[in-house]
């Protein structure tokens, strides 16, 4: 009795020490949901749990306490691809919570989501990753399997709500035509023009009447095969119908259509678990439930992309993240790389990744603790290097800070520092630049390198859109400009310097060559961007056939190279005035004219139509601020504005007006 | 029997959002605020994950059918777990 009251005694002891404890901890949610965000990231798998547990307490309580912007910024952090789809759905219901709320979301997206299957669970990771994306998502979600009658009634709800992007989440239940499985190639040929027809007319419909960017699913292989080895080598088995379908909607598709390869991530899911069908026959959900964390952030992160949120610059750390072993230390023979030993060939292995991903686009910056001469000498002269110097187009080898780092590569390539992506092997370097510069998208890693180039898929970083040629040029475009950068410092004055580099420019409208380069800035530029608005394929390409409207792009080359494609205007005439909708320019061209030599040409063509004003805006976001005073300077006069910075501009046509003087040279 | 019981109920609570739940045999759906079909479906998936087990496709819906509670989820969890 005794020991029985004794032992409840300190129970209730233990309770209140527990509660103190906690009380403690939770009295600034502030600082406690950076921590437990941190802790929630860098928990070993057998403290997940309490760690997610007390991740989501402070959580709450930050948003019973009204701290929305913190509570919003702790989420992005921690809703991640690799947490499961329990902990998903507790984090979505927290999300819930802070919809309509002052978030500082730098987005918003009006989505239709329109399926054949039971899309509430995919539907709400989905805005649950755009949201940790910083992207607000006004989401319409068609009923259960009517997606074909959203489309072509045209009093449907869908119609009214107009979304900018529409979801088609389908599956290969959807597939209306089949082959026999004797049919031969031909007439599987047949079929699939068959199918794809049926398609193509759903979505030129969607595309006619809401003129929205679509976003469309591939069919998953099944994972059964009646003809076993030999499916692939019979044209009518159902896994060559279905990958000729694929292979269709891959090449055909027309530009306002990106294809979802819902197929690819059930190879990586494997197929029997990804197909899982007791929860289709049960719910009528698409795959395993699991898989649906990595379907939703698969189509998460493609909106996100077309909003021009996708990273731009992978920056690595060196000493035992590019090698193994620490160069100032081990020297040169020292470092582990290459081939023959084990540890050096998975280093060797991610380096190549690295560089696949440079020679598709995506920018390499050197973040790291070393001499800069040492490691730059690392590069030129150890043999099994796969990186080299002009793989790289910042090199940031110093004793500084890496959140300090971080800024000035950022500033020096010109991108927002939420573009950067940093992979370091060090965990505590990877804690300080989260919480020194969260902009930052800086994954977890697995201890070993091999894991590395696996982490950075899974969190599709780097999404594309759409691939033209400027994109395998661009690490030599920056190079170009360090040259540029020499030029500059040493010249006497701007104008010097300026006719020094020898511009060339072509003027021209938007066409069918220059049409995907043209939407992949309006999506992508920040800085220079006086509107920032993010017209779809769909929707410039209607403009194009919109007599109204003016495209105009540039492309400047100079002594140093071609630079591409770096400047889309969009203006329509509106009365006696042009209005510019839309003004943005490649930040790697600042300061050298093109705005003038622009706007030149928008003068004399306003003339030439007999108007009687240019007119300008600018709608200031998280990072445009670069061109606050675009008009400004350009003689424009002020026309109105609101009080969050919006303002108007005016530029009357004089009848002589006196071409503002630049120094580039128009060619055809 | 307890040790399942209390990980069934950390699961529920999880599940549910609700820390002071006290899983007890005779619960029903009734019982739970948020066990709907959709509550339902994400405790299912919830408990195969946590006890690394599957239902079978009758067994997912057959578990909210008349009659069923939590006592009999408990001992269809323990016919497919060692504890």
């Amino acid at each position: 009795m005794w020991v029985a009251a004794f032992s409840e005694n300190a129970s209730e002891n233990n309770d209140k020490e527990r509660n103190k404890h906690n009380m403690e901890k939770h009295t600034d949610p502030k600082i406690n949901l950076r921590s437990m965000a941190e802790c929630l990231l860098s928990a070993p798998p057998a403290k997940a749990d309490d760690a997610f547990k007390e991740f989501v307490d402070v959580l709450r309580l930050a948003i019973a306490q009204g701290l929305y912007a913190d509570a919003a910024a702790a989420l992005g952090q921690a809703a991640l691809p690799t947490l499961d789809y329990t902990r998903l759905q507790t984090l979505q219901r927290c999300r819930k919570q802070l919809r309509s709320k002052a978030t500082g979301a730098r987005q918003s997206v009006k989505l239709a989501i329109l399926g054949s299957f039971t899309t509430k669970q995919l539907t709400d990771f989905i805005d649950l990753f755009l949201f940790a994306a910083g992207v607000e998502a006004n989401i319409f979600e068609g009923e259960y399997g009517v997606f074909r009658q959203e489309i072509f009634d045209v009093q449907s709800e869908m119609r009214r709500f107009a979304p900018q992007v529409l979801f088609l989440a389908t599956t290969w239940r959807d597939l209306a035509h089949h082959p026999n499985f004797a049919s031969d190639a031909a007439e599987v040929s047949r079929v699939v023009e068959a199918e794809y027809g049926d398609w193509a007319a759903l979505w030129q419909k969607a595309h006619e009447s809401l003129g929205c960017q679509i976003i469309q699913n591939n069919f998953t292989l099944p994972p059964w095969r009646p003809f076993a080895n030999h499916e692939t080598r019979q044209a009518g088995s159902p896994t060559s119908y279905i990958a000729l379908v694929n292979q269709t909607f891959a090449r055909s598709a027309p530009s306002f259509v990106i294809i979802h390869d819902v197929d690819h991530l059930a190879s990586l899911a494997g197929r029997w678990r990804w197909d899982d069908p007791r929860f289709y026959h049960n719910a009528k959900l698409p795959c395993d439930p699991e898989c649906l964390v990595d379907y939703a952030h698969s189509v998460a992160s493609i909106i996100a992309a077309q909003l021009g949120l996708a990273k731009k610059c992978l920056v690595l750390d060196l000493d035992n993240t590019l090698w193994g072993g620490v160069l100032g230390d081990d020297g040169l023979g020292g470092i582990r790389l290459g081939q023959g030993d084990p540890a050096g060939e998975s280093f060797l292995e991610f380096q190549r990744y690295a560089q696949s991903l440079r020679r598709r686009g995506v920018l390499l910056a050197v973040c790291s603790k070393n001499q800069r001469e040492t490691a730059w000498d690392a590069f030129k002269n150890h043999p099994e290097m796969a990186l080299r110097q002009d793989d790289f187009s910042c090199f940031m080898a110093n004793w500084n800070d890496k959140a300090s780092n971080l800024r000035a590569i950022a500033q020096q390539l010109n991108i927002g520092l939420d573009s950067l992506v940093f992979i370091d092997d060090n965990p505590a370097e990877r804690a300080i630049v989260r919480q020194l510069a969260p902009e930052v998208a800086v994954p977890e890693l697995p201890e070993d390198v091999i894991g590395y180039i696996r982490t950075i898929e899974q969190h599709r970083y780097f999404q594309v859109l759409s691939v033209g040629a400027e994109d395998y040029q661009r690490t030599a475009f920056y190079q170009a400009d360090q040259g540029r950068q020499h030029v500059q410092s040493t010249a006497v004055d701007i104008e010097t310097f300026l006719r020094s580099l020898e511009m060339k420019a072509r003027i021209g409208p938007i066409n069918a060559t220059t049409l995907e380069r043209s939407v992949q800035l309006i999506h992508r530029s920040n800085q220079f961007n006086l509107t920032a608005r993010r017209h779809s394929v769909a929707e410039v390409t209607r403009l194009l056939e919109d007599r109204a409207w003016i495209t105009l792009t540039v492309s400047l080359s100079d002594r140093f190279g071609d630079n591409g494609l770096i400047s889309v205007v969009l203006a329509h005439m509106s009365g006696e005035a042009f209005e510019i909708d839309t003004w943005l320019m490649s930040c790697r061209v600042l300061k050298r004219g093109v705005e003038q030599f622009v706007l030149n040409h928008l003068c004399s063509r306003a003339s030439k139509c007999g108007l009687k004003v240019v007119r300008g805006e600018y709608i200031p976001t998280a990072k445009n601020a670069l061109v606050r005073d675009h008009y400004a300077g350009l003689g424009f006069n002020q026309a109105g504005g609101d009080n969050a910075g919006h303002t108007y501009w005016e530029l009357p046509m004089a009848s002589q007006r006196q071409p503002l003087t630049t120094f580039i040279e128009e060619t055809v | 029997m307890d040790e399942l019981r209390d990980e069934v109920q950390k699961v529920f609570r999880a599940v549910f959002d609700d820390d002071q739940l006290v899983l007890v045999d005779n619960m029903t759906a009734d019982d739970v605020p948020g066990w709907d079909s959709l509550g339902h479906l994400n405790l299912v998936i919830a408990l195969e994950k946590h006890f690394g087990i599957r239902f079978a496709t009758a067994e997912i819906s057959s578990l909210k059918e008349e009659g069923q509670n939590t006592g009999s989820l408990l001992a269809l969890i323990k016919s497919k777990t060692s504890m």
